[in-house]
């Protein structure tokens, strides 16, 4: 198994907010979580990219043959783990550049493989920066500072596609994309898509799974997933809410 | 030994000691000092201070046998080495250098308006021997680095130092606070910027444990000049920074920042003062501190804007990063604004390094230690880039990699 969480359970300050949720993921596969505001979506993306505020209560994760809670954050994004945050994060005098080059290259050290050195990297940040109509003055910018929320989303992609992710998490990516920006968001995440790497995609609307196809549809409510399927439940779910599934 | 005793047993020492009101003027101090007559409750330069260790200190100076220099390497650039606090003296058609007068003596106590109740500086004036003046003669545009060497240990220098620039002038210098030895060096820089002139002034310091440094600056702004004085603190020894500017004609500005890295039991106390005292001035006050270990730091800034001083912009600033629970730094920003049309402002952050900064930057594959090191960079990063002297802004990288290689 690719990854494959059983039984977890999780507290923030008191709160259960994950409870005995199970999720298999398959080299090759697409998966979507929807769910109704503040059901745990977003929790369980940050506890699976090792987001240290969680208690965990119960329950294992495998990633990879790896046990999930011996890695720590920067570890599981080594192992090919990414996160597309769903409020990435603003960090003014930090540029993108010197900052992904660096995480690149110790993820490449960690699989043996060769550094990038500085020319090829930018060359290359710049041609997949174009590929998502991404601005070259936007990459001479501090992360995220002062972006608009589209721009944060497709910058979160950019990254995600430099770092060509065994496991990609996209929290809300669609969220705040207009309609052309979510084609061409949609079209980076599916040139990037191969037999060897999946993809866990969290969405409140059906129009992104129009895009991205998933094999598999999954409804969170309240921590723990009440029904898995296929494309059909995101258009229930289109239709009625999720009334019947509370 | 109380303070009176050690003024009198090294008298033969101490400069200016034959001249009357001088004399006048250090029975004042003494009184000050041997009667508790100075304000301790809300006195800014004895807090976190413990007073005890700066009171009782062993009076020690020695003229050295090492010589000071004055190079003249480029046009309208030198090179100055301070030993002890002296300097000889050097004149050519740009700039003037001599040993302080009483005459500056006299000029700084009868007129510092801005803060006579300043303890180190009191300390500074009773005890002073030695300093000099340096003179930048009308319209020239001059660079001057001075490197300030203490030859001993177990020296105490007190130190007064004159510059003044006069109308049209302007002077980019460099000072260099780098000792290694068990001495104290309690400075004090009276700066006066005549009309239309300009300087630019940096200080670099980087003492040893054992080596204490308190330097003061009062400056004093006429019209249409500007200061500006960037100080970066990477000592690991006891610093006060304490800066004082005044504004006194209009269109004048003065521009105060520094920035400290601390750590292990490492203390650092500093001040910026500014009194706008005529119409259309600007002033600015930023001072950022990273604290690691058990270290220690306080700042207090205040801009005072007197009634005549419409059109004023001041504007204050006070940021820290605490990279330990140990750590604590201490802000406290003042404004009194006694004019109606004003923009001033003020704030402060200080706090733990940014967790969730680290988290996005850790999810991305960067180790924990090497997204701190980011965070602490990009926090200064637009004070290292304002450095508009390579060679300098080289300098700083190197001490901030040096730091930046203690932080775990
Ligand atoms: N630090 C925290 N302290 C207390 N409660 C928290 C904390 N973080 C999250 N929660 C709570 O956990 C619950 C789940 O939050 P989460 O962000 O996972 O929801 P979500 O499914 O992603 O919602 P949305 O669709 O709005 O993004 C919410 O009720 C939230 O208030
Ligand atoms: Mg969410």
């Amino acid at each position: 198994m690719f990854l494959e969480i059983k039984d977890l359970s999780v507290k923030i300050e008191n709160k259960n907010i994950l409870k005995s949720l199970n999720l298999n993921i398959n080299k090759g596969e697409v998966h979507a979580i929807m769910g109704p505001n503040g059901s745990g979506k977003s929790t369980l993306a940050n506890v699976l990219a090792g987001k240290e505020d969680y208690e965990i209560l119960n329950g294992r994760i495998n990633f990879k043959d790896n046990d999930l809670f011996d890695l720590n954050i920067e570890e599981r994004a080594q192992e090919g783990m990414f996160l597309a945050f769903q409020y990435p994060v603003e960090i003014p005098g930090v540029n993108i550049t010197p900052f992904l080059h660096s995480a690149v290259n110790s993820k490449r050290k960690r699989m043996n493989e060769e550094e990038i050195d500085n020319l090829s990297f930018a060359k290359l940040l710049k041609s997949k920066a174009s590929d998502l109509g991404i601005n070259i003055d936007m990459l001479k910018r501090s992360v995220n500072t002062g972006f608009s929320g589209g721009e944060k989303k497709r910058y979160e992609i950019l990254q995600m596609s430099i770092l060509n992710p065994d496991l990609a998490i996209l929290d809300e990516t669609d969220s705040g994309l207009d309609i052309d920006a979510l084609k061409i968001v949609t079209d980076g995440v599916n040139k990037l898509k191969t037999k060897e790497n999946s993809f866990l995609i969290i969405t409140h609307y059906q129009k992104l799974l129009d895009y991205i196809k998933p094999d598999y549809v999954h409804v969170m409510v309240n921590g723990s997933i009440v029904k898995s399927g296929g494309s059909e439940i995101a258009a229930e779910i289109e239709k009625d809410g999720f009334q019947k599934f509370q | 030994m109380n303070i009176q005793d050690k003024y009198l047993k090294n008298k033969k020492n101490i400069f200016f000691s034959e001249n009357k009101d001088i004399q006048t003027h250090r029975e004042k101090l003494i009184n000050i000092f041997e009667n508790d007559g100075f304000d301790k409750k809300n006195n800014e330069s004895l807090k976190n201070i413990n007073l005890k260790n700066f009171i009782d200190f062993e009076y020690r100076y020695l003229i050295s046998e090492e010589t000071s220099v004055v190079n003249n390497n480029q046009e309208n650039s030198y090179s100055i080495v301070s030993v002890n606090g002296q300097c000889l003296n050097f004149k050519d058609d740009k700039i003037e250098i001599t040993k302080i007068l009483d005459e500056d003596y006299n000029d700084f106590s009868k007129n510092n308006t801005i803060e006579n109740n300043d303890h180190f500086v009191n300390l500074n004036s009773l005890f002073l021997n030695s300093g000099f003046k340096i003179v930048i003669k009308k319209n020239n545009n001059i660079k001057i680095k001075i490197s300030n060497i203490i030859t001993d240990d177990d020296l105490t220098i007190f130190q007064k130092n004159n510059y003044i620039c006069e109308e049209g002038s302007s002077l980019n210098l460099i000072e260099e606070y780098e000792n290694k030895n068990n001495s104290t060096l309690n400075i004090l820089n009276v700066i006066k910027l005549e009309k239309n002139s300009q300087l630019n002034h940096l200080l670099i310091q980087d003492n040893s444990l054992n080596h204490s440094l308190i330097i003061t600056s009062h400056s004093s702004c006429k019209k249409d000049s500007t200061y500006t004085q960037k100080v970066y603190n990477f000592s690991e020894g006891y610093v006060r920074n304490f800066h004082y500017s005044e504004l006194i004609e209009a269109n004048s500005e003065a521009d105060l920042q520094g920035i400290f890295f601390l750590k292990d039991n490492n203390t650092s106390n500093n001040k910026t003062f500014v009194k706008h005292l005529a119409e259309d001035c600007k002033s600015n006050q930023v001072y950022k501190g990273i604290l690691n270990d058990s270290s220690k730091a306080t700042y207090f800034s205040n801009t005072h804007v007197d009634q005549v001083a419409q059109k004023t912009e001041g504007y204050q600033l006070s940021k820290g990063i605490l990279l330990s629970d140990n750590a604590s730094y201490f802000s406290k920003p003042e404004l009194k604004i006694y004019a109606d049309d004003v923009k001033c402002s003020h704030g402060s952050t200080i706090g733990p390094i940014d967790e969730n900064a680290i988290f996005y930057l850790r999810s991305r594959g960067m180790s924990k230690i090497a997204a701190t090191k980011i965070l602490i960079s990009s926090f200064i990063n637009e004070e290292l880039n304002s450095i508009d002297n390579e060679q300098m802004s080289e300098i700083i990288q190197k001490k901030l990699i040096r730091y930046l290689s203690k932080v775990k």
